[in-house]
């Protein structure tokens, strides 16, 4: 019987360990080491005492598509001081490779890197759920956001307000974040399984 | 599909009205149907305006519904769609009629392979029916009814869709309905889950914490009954669907027995100041006996900020060191619910409201016997020598006061020992329960008859010895402090409240006043000359009342006896009726004993005597532990007794240490292992960084574990300590008030530290509780 239970709760650790795991505002940021479309390794720590932004993408997904058409990304991006911000991409899609990110990339003429996520642990460990997903970690490595890039899934607002912009800016000013987390939206992340 | 098919799809392109599939529709106008999502070409949805009725009266109301069909293997979202997708949208264009709100039928659940992310919403066929009402007018001409839909269709791969769907209705004399549509919508409206109350049933939602704390997980019971107390049929599959809950990231509910279910949810990090209530859609019974789809609501709890994490300041979020977390949390856990009552009242306040509740203490069935008994004995002193009632008053004023004081000096020792104390603390002790019970036969057995107290045989005539009789007074003053301490924590929680968090002299202040306010019915009867003349006068009455009292005693000592029930399980329960039963064999002998003389007298006297210390040694064992053990060992897992050479064996094989210092009496203790150790996520957490878990029972003295707190600096439990085998000489102390995450967090860094995990120079880090990545 014993051992029984004993399955049973290791078990539950496998399945619900990535699950209990996810990012959450106001706690340590998961770590991460990621190589991007270029080969280049990026961890979250080489990035401490700046500001970073992490974004799940798929270049697939027609939310993402409705943001790259209309520059949400490198425009929030240009609002930001360079030496304070980074900028990071991640596509945790479980067919996608780093050929295909680099085509994208030179297509859209982003300049932020797409680091390489196929098998989904990185995702997994923060719960990114959709394509854009948005997260913004603190100088001290702490989530501050986490969720939709704006408040307009649609893409019908003629002004819409957009979270990232306002979570960096409280960031960067040392102000609490004003709405630190919100529902993300969009594409389901392509998760190997 | 590839990236450049994709790209070919487009988002814009997903507005094309492809108008080709209403040949397949003949029955409905052009207008009326439209697909799309065109997934190279081939569109994955189609839809349809129905409308049930052919003709429609002005006034009159008819329904419409929006028939989505789709590809198998594609869906579309329910108005919460869950980790990903977006709500379906209709927006109405209806001049000369309003459309009421969707009516969304039950979901489906569509999850990824691994799980990961849970959507809902339909696939096949589904249709979003709605009430029309057509404005009053004239009956002629048309109605024009417009639907412009949106909806995100996926499979894995998602591709939007918008639809706009337009068609006319003649108006005319009379509405004339299309009853094939009709019984379709009906058929689909049958799926639309309604509020429980509806069809009588009754919905209660229990927490177990009474509020919830933001970024934190809870857990409670929901129970659903039916009609008249009618069972509730069993469940299957995804049977609850939460609604989109402000505040709320996630809920769900698992079966738990019919009708009753478990809750488990996640608040949202950084929510301030809401009060979520528990909306989703509830799906009865099994695809083998039919659904029954209810709507289910119900009040959660207040949401409060994290302990120590006050929400929105920059401060909260700096990654906590073990250090500043106890900072900040050690005031809070010290005093948090009392600073809350210090705020919102005064001394003054306090000290009225302490005295008022001592006044209705008298009132409270516990008190209420000894407040009877007091009176049967002022009627019967009034009659007898009046000038002892004012002495009499004063020794039973005393003795309430007395032992409030005594019962304050308990509390602020206690808790200048650094344990925190519920109200009635005392009755978490068995031997004083025991006494109190006994105390309380032996008084009723006295009204019976059985024996008298202080009084020879011959002195039954009514000679009352005057000191013993002051005694007496006083020492029912006592028992209705005693009794009246349960009582009163309903009653009496703001001042007691007040008094528990405030200095020794307002705790002095309340407690006087609390007994003040409990002695005055007597008091008035001395102060208002008259008023004891009016007390009726004595006579074969009050013996038949003296005896009535006896069995209002006994029924305070059934409440005792069930005390002794949590405290000490049946064993304990039966072992205090035994002593009970004993106590009445020693009173009935020192009875017997009073009506003889000489020798015999004393040899009686002896046997009872002896009867009562040779039962209360047999019976008085009342193991704690017979109880709480079993508890202990069902709330909080893998858990060992501590002992200094087992955690040092655990250190040595790389395991960190959690060292829970507890006990069964401390409250704080209790609530830390209920909420917090025994949560999934400090289980999880200990189990994935192989966490030796040992418990320091406190409950009785412990030379070993008082040493071991002082070694902390602390005079009581709570303690919490975290070791880590890579610096064992420096445990991180745990605020007394712990959060699931604080402990994940501090047994992570404590296995973060261990030997195999460092390089050099990293203990220094270790030991001031930082994260070491």
């Amino acid at each position: 019987m014993k051992q029984v239970v004993t399955a049973l709760a290791l078990g539950t650790l496998f399945v619900g360990a990535p699950a209990l795991a996810d990012a959450e505002v106001g706690k340590p940021a998961p770590s991460f080491t990621l190589k991007d479309e270029s080969g280049k390794e990026h961890s979250l720590a080489q990035y401490k005492g700046r500001v970073v932004i992490l974004e799940w993408t798929n270049p697939e997904c027609p939310f993402v598509q409705r943001h790259y058409k209309a520059d949400t990304m490198v425009n929030t991006l240009k609002g930001f001081d360079a030496k304070k911000v980074v900028w990071l991409a991640v596509d945790s899609t479980s067919h996608n490779t780093p050929e295909k990110s680099a085509a994208w990339k030179k297509e859209e003429g982003f300049p932020y890197p797409v680091l390489q996520d196929a098998s989904g642990t990185v995702g997994k460990s923060y719960g990114a759920k959709t394509t854009p997903h948005m997260y913004v970690i603190d100088e001290q490595g702490v989530v501050r956001y986490a969720g939709a890039i704006d408040d307009d899934p649609r893409g019908k607002s003629a002004k819409p307000s957009n979270h990232v912009k306002a979570a960096v800016d409280a960031v960067t000013g040392g102000q609490p974040v004003p709405a630190a987390t919100t529902t993300p939206y969009g594409c389901s992340v392509k998760y190997k399984g | 599909m590839t990236h450049r098919q994709s790209k070919r799809l487009g988002w814009v392109g997903g507005i094309g009205l492809l108008l080709a599939a209403a040949v397949a529709w003949a029955e409905l106008p052009h207008s009326a149907v439209a697909s799309s999502a065109p997934d190279e070409g081939d569109p994955r949805v189609e839809g349809a305006l129905l409308v049930d009725a052919t003709q429609v009266k002005p006034g009159d109301t008819f329904r419409v519904g929006v028939r989505f069909r789709l590809d198998p293997g594609w869906h579309i979202y329910w108005k919460n769609p869950g980790d990903s997708g977006l709500e379906t949208e209709v927006a109405w264009d209806t001049p000369g009629a309003t459309v009421g709100p969707l009516r969304w039928p039950f979901p489906n659940t569509f999850r990824t392979p691994d799980g990961f992310i849970t959507t809902h919403g339909y696939d096949n066929e589904a249709i979003l029916v709605a009430d029309v009402k057509a404005a009053e007018g004239a009956a002629t001409g048309m109605l024009t009814l417009s639907a412009a839909v949106e909806a995100l269709v996926c499979e894995v791969h998602c591709i939007p869709a918008e639809m706009m769907l337009t068609r006319s209705i003649p108006l005319g004399p009379q509405t004339l309905r299309d009853a094939e549509t009709a019984a379709r919508f009906d058929a689909e409206v049958a799926k639309v889950p309604r509020p429980a109350a509806d069809s009588g049933h009754a919905v209660a939602l229990t927490l177990d914490a009474p509020q919830l704390t933001a970024g934190q997980e809870f857990t409670g019971a929901l129970t659903l009954t039916g009609a008249g107390g009618a069972a509730v049929p069993a469940v299957e599959g995804d049977f609850f669907v939460a609604e989109r809950i402000p505040g709320v990231a996630r809920v769900g509910l698992t079966a738990d027995g019919p009708g009753r279910f478990k809750l488990k949810g996640k608040v949202e990090p950084g929510v301030q100041a809401s009060a979520p209530d528990l909306t989703g859609v509830l799906r009865l019974g099994t695809a083998a006996t039919g659904y029954q789809f209810l709507e289910v609501t119900a009040p959660l709890a207040p949401v409060v900020a994290a302990a120590g994490t006050a929400a929105g300041t920059p401060a909260a979020v700096k990654p906590p060191s073990v250090k500043d977390s106890i900072a900040a949390v050690k005031p809070v856990g010290a005093v948090a619910p009392p600073a809350a009552a210090e705020s919102s009242v005064g001394l003054g306040l306090a000290l009225v409201f302490a005295f008022f509740g001592g006044a209705l203490l008298n009132l409270m069935p516990c008190v209420f016997p000894v407040l009877a008994l007091k009176a049967y004995g002022f009627t019967r002193m009034v009659q007898q020598e009046k000038g002892r009632v004012g002495a009499h008053a004063g020794a039973y004023a005393a003795g309430i006061i007395g032992t409030m004081l005594l019962l304050a000096g308990g509390v602020l020792a206690v808790r200048a020992g650094g344990a925190s104390v519920g109200w009635g603390f005392q009755f978490q002790e068995p031997l004083f329960v025991a006494g109190v019970c006994a105390v309380l036969v032996a008084f009723a057995l006295n009204l019976f008859g059985v024996f008298n107290v202080g009084m020879d045989g011959t002195a039954l005539a009514g000679k009352v010895d005057q000191s013993h009789g002051l005694l007496h007074s006083a020492g029912e003053g006592v028992l209705a402090v005693v009794l009246a301490t349960p009582c009163s924590a309903p009653l009496l929680g703001t001042a007691v409240g007040f008094a528990f968090a405030a200095g020794p002299v307002t705790v002095l202040a309340v407690f006087t006043a609390l007994g003040l306010g409990l002695a005055l019915p007597f008091c008035l009867l001395v102060l208002v000359p008259g008023l004891a003349k009016k007390l009726p006068k004595p006579g074969a009455w009050m013996e038949r009342f003296k005896q009535v009292l006896g069995f209002a005693l006994l029924a305070t000592t059934v409440w005792l006896v069930w005390v002794m029930g949590g405290l000490a399980g049946v064993d304990g329960m039966a072992r205090l009726l035994a002593f009970l039963v004993a106590v009445g064999l020693v009173t009935w002998l020192y009875g017997q004993g009073q009506a003889q003389e000489g020798s015999r007298k004393l040899a009686t006297m002896a046997v009872a005597a002896g009867v009562l210390v040779a039962s209360g040694l047999l019976t008085l064992r009342f193991d704690a532990q017979d109880a709480a053990a079993p508890r202990l060992g069902a709330t909080v897992a893998q858990a060992q007794p501590w002992d200094d050479a087992a955690v040092e064996a655990a250190l040595a094989a790389g395991q960190p240490v959690f060292i829970d210092f507890t006990a069964d009496w401390c409250l704080t203790c209790k609530f830390n292992e209920r909420t917090v150790l025994s949560t999934d996520e400090v289980r999880d957490a200990f189990t994935q960084h192989h966490v030796a878990f040992f418990i320091a029972d406190w409950t009785r003295r412990d030379a070993r574990i008082t040493a071991k707190l002082a070694e902390h600096g602390r005079a009581g439990v709570p303690m919490y300590l975290v070791l880590s085998p890579g610096a064992p000489d420096t445990p991180a102390v745990l605020p007394e008030l712990l959060t699931p995450g604080l402990v994940a967090d501090a047994v992570k860094r404590a296995a973060e530290c261990a030997p195999s995990k460092l390089g050099g120079g990293a203990n220094v880090l270790c030991a001031a509780g930082f994260p070491s990545h």
